[in-house]
């Protein structure tokens, strides 16, 4: 397993912005692009690889954690397990109508539908910004953690299981998030 | 020497690198753009171009235009009306039936390619025998492959498949390859649009997202501008037969050319239909409001592509406008509105793909150095699992070439093997995607979870899905290729040409039928609901005149009698426009 942070030539640590990822990956990726006569297709997969990797924020910490087992032992986080069944039941509520307005092939029946697409569609909003704000609290936490991380040499055990935790929050925020997003454009591609 | 062209719906180039400049091709009259269309002949000859264009309005059956649409298409998928398209059973590739012949979409487009290939060949006085050739970034496996085989059909080496919008992007970032910037690039053409961000970082050309629709384009525009014409002239009631539409169609398009310019115009068709001859008055306003709905649906596109690359729209430098559609004055106003900002016009909304095409080739080449074109899969790729949804293995926008591993094992002692459905698309159940593929995964005989099988999936610099399956007990490789469910044999092509033209009207009554019934299924529970909702504010003489109607469906229905209760319906619909009308303005409210 190749070090992602080294083949991007970036310090380790919980937190990075996107911007240095980005422009890291570039420059190198300018140099390996299997089109140039300076290309490698095995080397550009991994440095391609490697940079996804670092974006994702519950990736990256997982790694820095040391582990690619989850460290929670499969148990949700409190702000994952109430989030969840709202998450669930607003997901589900919108694949409905959804569903039931792809099937309606007449205006009527469109019409009828309409009412109960734009709640739903105010229910994912407000889901959205729950998550939201727990985004913004696991965004503060990984400030901390990565405070803590630059101020000793080698991390402390308590930062490491932290990390794996964040990671874990992290991994619930990013599905959810996408998940949500995605009904929200499909409404929103419905309603017009 | 390498050339870079563009398969475009409606018009083609060719070009070539030549001593340092991207150079588009003219054929011996002067003409860049070559019109996509093909004639085949009584004798079967085939005309390609300016030359089949002109045939277009006189043998409409022996013509194809716009084929770029049936590319890569299988039955059962929306999209292939106005075709002359073989009957066929659901999932298998796409035919047309013309002039007496089965011809596949790759066979039509290579027989445009054939004649850019020429037209490069006379110019340059050489061999012209390999090719980079442009898609819609928003074009699936199966698309893109077909359009690879059409290539070949050409006689080309097709050293690249690439994706429209990120050429146009090397088109205009190549004079400005020190900066470092974001664009967004609109490509709306004939049949297809596409919205791809990219970075631009010292000569590297990054793909942030991409977004589109593969049925999307000035085609759609000149259809609804056509039944706008039909309804002007009076010509609803009666069908216009196949001449008139295609006269009709391209009546609009010109009136929508001339309407880009100018604010009102006169269409004019003499001798219409055999009779009399038309003149209808046109002004820019109407076919805008006709053409607004089908522009706006670039809309969420863009927001999507958007977001999918974590930009607003405020963090972009530029948008750069390409692709015949975006010189309509509504969608330049449209992509204002969307970006918040006033998009550029730099590039040649004609000719700024297929000069990307071009210098991508000389990339290959190694003429062109310090570039490179990070291009990504526009949708995801991914397994069906025991419960009939898709696991994703290569996320949408991951950059290509890519490679991503799944391991397989044995649930059952001596099973011999898996059978492993490959999907591409977005949607969370295995069904609503598209099934590249299905393939055997061998297991060498062992006891349950001993046999281990590792399948990789590599998405090529075209985009293009391969599969490789590696045995970890014997460390074989075997190399599987998905054979697409849209290639066809001659074979097939030969029953498809016997079937079709036999049983394609024979049970045309009974699906009429069917279709009826299942209107009427769909109609009269929500007319009852819809009563109900509004039965506070419904003046009764209304609620009474669709009560009637409804009852007058029930009983054609149990008649079973086809002409009444298509009627019955008609009437029915009629008589709840107000209806809709109100529940759309209460839930607007």
């Amino acid at each position: 397993m190749t070090d992602s942070f080294l083949l991007l030539g970036i310090a380790r640590r919980p937190l990075l912005d996107p911007e240095v990822i980005g422009s890291a990956y570039r420059k190198l990726a300018g140099q390996l692009h299997p089109d140039l006569a300076s290309g490698d297709t095995l080397r550009f997969r991994e440095l391609s690889e490697a940079a996804d990797m670092l974006r994702d924020p519950a990736r990256r910490l997982r790694e820095l954690a040391g582990g690619s087992a989850s460290s929670s032992g499969g148990s949700l986080p409190p702000e994952a397990a109430n989030l969840f069944p709202k998450v669930a039941s607003v997901l589900q509520q919108a694949d409905n109508l959804l569903e039931k307005q792809g099937a309606a092939t007449n205006t009527l029946a469109k019409a009828l539908l309409l009412t109960p697409l734009k709640k739903a569609a105010r229910d994912l909003e407000s889901i959205l910004s729950l998550l939201e704000s727990w985004k913004s609290t696991l965004n503060q936490e990984l400030h901390r953690l990565d405070q803590e991380w630059a101020t000793h040499a080698t991390p402390s055990p308590s930062t490491v299981t932290a990390l794996g935790l964040l990671s874990d929050s992290f991994t619930y925020a990013g599905r959810w998030e996408l998940q949500l997003r995605n009904r929200k454009l499909a409404l929103e591609a419905t309603l017009g | 020497m390498i050339a870079g062209i563009d398969l475009g719906t409606t018009n083609s180039l060719i070009g070539v690198y030549d001593s340092g400049f991207p150079t588009l091709l003219a054929d011996t009259e002067g003409n860049r753009l070559t019109p996509s269309v093909v004639y085949y002949g009584e004798k079967r000859e085939v005309l390609v171009g300016r030359e089949a264009s002109r045939m277009q309005a006189i043998c409409p059956d022996r013509t194809i235009a716009s084929v770029k649409r049936l590319i890569g298409r299988r039955h059962g998928e929306e999209g292939t009306e106005g075709f002359l398209v073989t009957k066929g059973t659901k999932g298998a590739a796409v035919t047309i039936a013309c002039a007496g012949r089965v011809l596949t979409p790759e066979a039509v487009s290579s027989e445009i390619l054939k004649k850019l290939k020429t037209i490069a060949e006379e110019r340059l006085g050489t061999l012209v025998n390999r090719a980079v050739i442009t898609v819609p970034a928003y074009f699936n496996d199966a698309q893109r492959a077909a359009t690879r085989k059409a290539g070949e059909l050409a006689g080309f080496t097709v050293e690249r498949i690439l994706s429209e919008p990120t050429a146009a992007a090397l088109a205009y970032g190549l004079d400005r390859l020190a900066e470092n910037s974001k664009v967004a690039v609109y490509d709306l053409g004939g049949g297809t649009f596409d919205l791809s961000i990219l970075q631009l970082d010292n000569g590297v050309f990054q793909v942030l997202s991409t977004h589109g629709d593969t049925r999307l384009g000035g085609d759609d525009l000149d259809e609804a501008i056509a039944n706008l014409l039909a309804g002007k002239a009076g010509l609803a009631a009666r069908e216009p037969s196949l001449e008139a539409r295609i006269r009709l169609r391209e009546a609009a398009r010109k009136a929508k050319e001339s309407l880009s310019d100018e604010d009102s115009t006169v269409v004019r068709l003499p001798f219409f239909q055999g009779g009399e001859s038309l003149e209808i008055p046109l002004t820019r306003h109407e076919i805008e409001t006709v053409c607004a709905p089908i522009i706006r649906r670039t809309l969420h596109l863009c927001n999507r592509a958007l977001e999918d690359a974590g930009l607003s729209a405020s963090q972009l430098d530029e948008v750069i406008m390409v692709g015949g559609s975006t010189r309509m004055p509504l969608v330049r106003k449209l992509a204002t509105e969307i970006f918040g900002k006033e998009p550029n016009l730099t590039q040649h909304p004609d000719e700024a793909v297929a000069l990307g095409a071009i210098l991508q080739g000389a990339i290959l080449e190694g003429n062109l150095q310090n570039v490179a074109l990070l291009d990504v899969t526009p949708l995801s790729l991914g397994i069906e699992t025991f419960g009939g949804l898709m696991n994703v293995i290569i996320p949408r926008n991951t950059t290509i070439p890519a490679k991503a591993g799944e391991m397989f094992t044995n649930a059952m002692a001596g099973q011999s093997g898996m059978k492993i459905t490959v999907l591409q698309g977005e949607r969370e159940l295995a069904a609503d995607n598209w099934t590249l593929g299905t393939f055997e995964i061998p297991f060498s005989p062992s006891p349950k979870g001993a046999a281990r099988v590792g399948v990789q999936f590599a998405i090529d610099a075209d985009g293009i899905l391969q599969v490789f399956a590696r045995d970890t007990a014997s460390g074989k490789e075997k190399i599987t290729e998905i054979k697409s469910a849209v290639e066809v044999s001659d074979e097939a092509v030969e029953a498809m040409l016997a079937g079709s033209l036999e049983h394609a009207f024979e049970d045309m009554d009974a699906r009429i039928f069917t279709e009826a019934r299942l209107k009427a299924e769909e109609m009269l529970p929500a007319v009852e609901a819809a009563l109900t909702q509004l039965a506070s504010e419904l003046p009764d003489a209304e609620a009474n005149e669709i009560r009637q109607c409804a009852v007058e469906v029930t009983s054609a229905l149990t008649a079973k009698e086809t002409a009444r209760l298509k009627q019955a319906l008609a009437a029915l619909d009629n008589a709840t426009q107000t209806l809709a009308t109100r529940l759309i303005e209460r839930a607007m409210q």
